[in-house]
């Protein structure tokens, strides 16, 4: 029962326009980046490349994806994310289709969570399908000869593509974290656009505070404060400290999200 | 309407439970209890201390750092704040250590016949290979940072010229250890009140160092481990492949290329090509050198600049020049070039000085 309702909820995600030309745009990044780093090889000496992980993108293919994740991680994603959640519950808001969700005889709990699962397998699909293309430019731009790390190991092709598949999974969690909270303001907006206006005022006046050090007692509460951590995959042997706290903070972002969207649902009128 | 009341009660408990996480993940880790463990006389432990052989393990170094140090480009781990890195050793002289900074980082793994030194930010790796004893500086940075090589040195080095007492007990990196204390005798005229060293009670290996100076409470700075697991570690870690695409150099041809765009290694050569003088002995100790003449001269402006910012201008009987200082050491730079450093307060270097040759 709850499948086919998954089930058609991505079905509706994917046939919205929008949904498909921000795929699209998504898929642009790391191609773009391959061949920026592929010109820039070009012009020999000087490198000079991006500061961090951008340093060993030359010759390093299947480090691609994950830069290209992470660099997205900043604005992109969770821009995208905050798109999907606005649709979700106020954008039917809009369109008054809501109304029917509400005084239909399914839970409330059981559409959030439907909304939060739609959620979850477009930034899954979304974050993988960059992978995918960051794997394929980045080989083809860049060459593959397994992947290097930042300890300067270097791992055999299977072994990058376990830690691609890791950074996924990181950055996918991250991401949905970020929606879920996104979907608790849409969940008490009519407006999609002031869902995603909020959403992206938040993680950009996060990464604001986050520069200050003497703002330092409040980072461990900023979701922003977890992203550079997740470089960690690159490291070898993998610290797991920092990838962990990153992955709880989101947790509880997560959880924060979920209880009010369902405290607003739940109390709604219809 | 009951379900819907449960509803609220679960959607708010989570509420409750994302936020009590956060606030959880935001407090500092508490010290727990302190271990209780049987008796040691202070003489012993340091006997075992000086005598313990390092055996393999690995582990996260938290450097908590508040020298106040400006940060140097090539040390950003000794910068103010906190730094981590992670070292591992099979306790034969081979080695791994591993130092991020930001988004980058420097490996550098001894394997027995080379050093090998692998810098993420410039995709450069430096290859050492082992002369006749000849020290070799990244092996001494990567040393830098293990509290149980810092430790010992220091118990070496001072334990004649202080108090010795063990005062309780800690746990550091969940493993129960005694708190050796050093205090400098009375008669050391230095900056430093007390140093602190977290000797591990089953292994007796240093697992923390924490330097007091004196009117402050907090540490000026801890070195000490944060996790560590002790046995044998995986011997991959102990070898070395420069990756494909990295350059390989070795550490004779950086400095010939280093030498004309990093103006402050002059002075740093000139002042590794004397051999420095000593003068008085334990916590006091002050260590003296001469700068040649042409290389004072060939400091440029913008070098003398940060030179400037840092430091204090000083004059008096023995000449003058400038003085910079840190919380647990002293700097003294006479115009004429000679230099003279140690752990004390200005006067014991306005007193020295004049003694350099």
């Amino acid at each position: 029962m709850i499948t086919r309702q998954f089930g058609s909820e991505v079905r509706w995600m994917l046939r919205r326009p929008r949904t498909l030309i921000g795929l699209f745009g998504l898929v642009l990044v790391p191609i773009i980046i391959s061949f920026g780093i592929w010109t820039a090889s070009d012009e020999g000496e000087g490198g000079g490349g991006p500061p961090g992980l951008g340093a060993i993108l030359q010759g390093n293919g299947m480090v691609v994806p994950i830069f290209t994740l992470f660099l997205s991680l900043n604005l992109l994603l969770p821009l995208v994310a905050s798109i999907w959640a606005a649709d979700g519950l106020a954008g039917e808001a809009q369109h008054g289709t809501l109304r029917g969700l509400l005084v239909a005889p399914v839970s409330r709990v059981r559409l959030l969570f439907v909304k939060l699962f739609g959620l979850t397998a477009m930034s899954l699909f979304a974050v993988t399908l960059m992978a995918v293309v960051g794997i394929i430019s980045g080989t083809a731009f860049l060459g593959n000869d397994g992947m290097m790390t930042l300890s300067g190991t270097t791992l055999s092709t299977a072994e990058g593509l376990v830690r691609i598949g890791l950074f996924i999974l990181l950055v996918t969690f991250q991401m949905v974290a970020i929606g879920a909270v996104a979907l608790a303001v849409s969940s008490a907006t009519e407006h999609p656009l002031v869902v995603q206006a909020a959403t992206m005022t938040t993680i950009i006046v996060f990464q604001v505070l986050g520069q200050f050090t003497s703002l330092d007692w409040l980072h461990p509460f900023l979701i922003t404060t977890g992203f550079p951590g997740l470089i960690d995959v690159m490291r070898d042997p993998i610290p797991w400290e920092q990838i962990g706290d990153s992955t709880l903070l989101a947790g509880c972002y997560l959880l924060i999200g979920t209880g009010l969207a369902a405290i607003r649902l739940v109390t709604k009128d219809s | 309407m009951n379900k819907r009341k449960v509803t609220l009660a679960a959607a708010a408990a989570g509420v409750i439970t994302g936020v009590a996480g956060l606030s959880l993940a935001a407090m500092p880790a508490g010290a727990g209890q302190p271990p209780s463990l049987p008796d040691v006389s202070a003489e012993s432990l340091v006997q075992q201390v000086l005598t313990s052989k390092p055996g393999a393990f690995g582990g996260t170094v938290e450097v908590d750092n508040k020298l106040g140090l400006p940060s140097l480009a090539e040390i950003p781990q000794l910068a103010d704040g906190k730094h981590s890195a992670r070292i591992w050793t099979d306790g034969n002289g081979k080695f791994r250590a591993a130092l991020p900074n930001g988004q980058s980082e420097q490996t550098i793994v001894n394997d027995g016949k080379t050093t090998w030194s692998w810098n993420s930010a410039d995709n450069e790796v430096t290859k050492a290979e082992h002369k006749a004893d000849q020290p070799k500086p990244d092996e001494q940075k990567a040393q830098s940072v293990d509290p149980a090589a810092a430790a010992k040195q220091v118990v070496g080095l001072t334990k004649e010229f202080s108090d010795i007492t063990v005062d309780g007990t800690a746990r550091v990196a969940n493993r129960a250890a005694y708190e050796l204390v050093l205090t400098p005798k009375a008669s050391e005229k230095t900056l430093i009140r007390e140093v602190r060293i977290a000797v591990d009670a089953e292994l007796k290996m240093p697992l923390r160092v924490a330097v007091l100076t004196n009117g402050a409470s907090e540490p000026a700075g801890t070195v000490g481990f944060k996790e560590i697991n002790v046995g044998a570690q995986d011997p991959k870690l102990f070898e070395f492949t420069p990756p494909a695409q990295a350059k390989v150099t070795t550490p004779e041809a950086k400095e010939e290329k280093g030498r004309d765009r990093r103006p402050e290694l002059g002075v740093e050569q000139a002042l590794q090509g004397k051999d420095p003088q000593i003068f008085g002995t334990g916590w006091d100790t002050v260590v003296g050198a001469r700068i040649p003449a042409e290389a004072m001269t060939q400091v440029p402006a913008e070098a003398q600049g940060l030179v400037d910012k840092f430091t204090k201008k000083v004059s008096g009987n023995w000449g003058s020049g400038q003085v910079f200082t840190t919380k647990v050491a002293t700097i003294l730079i006479a115009d004429d070039g000679r230099v003279v450093a140690g752990a004390v307060p200005e006067q014991v270097l306005f007193d020295t000085i004049g003694q350099v040759k």
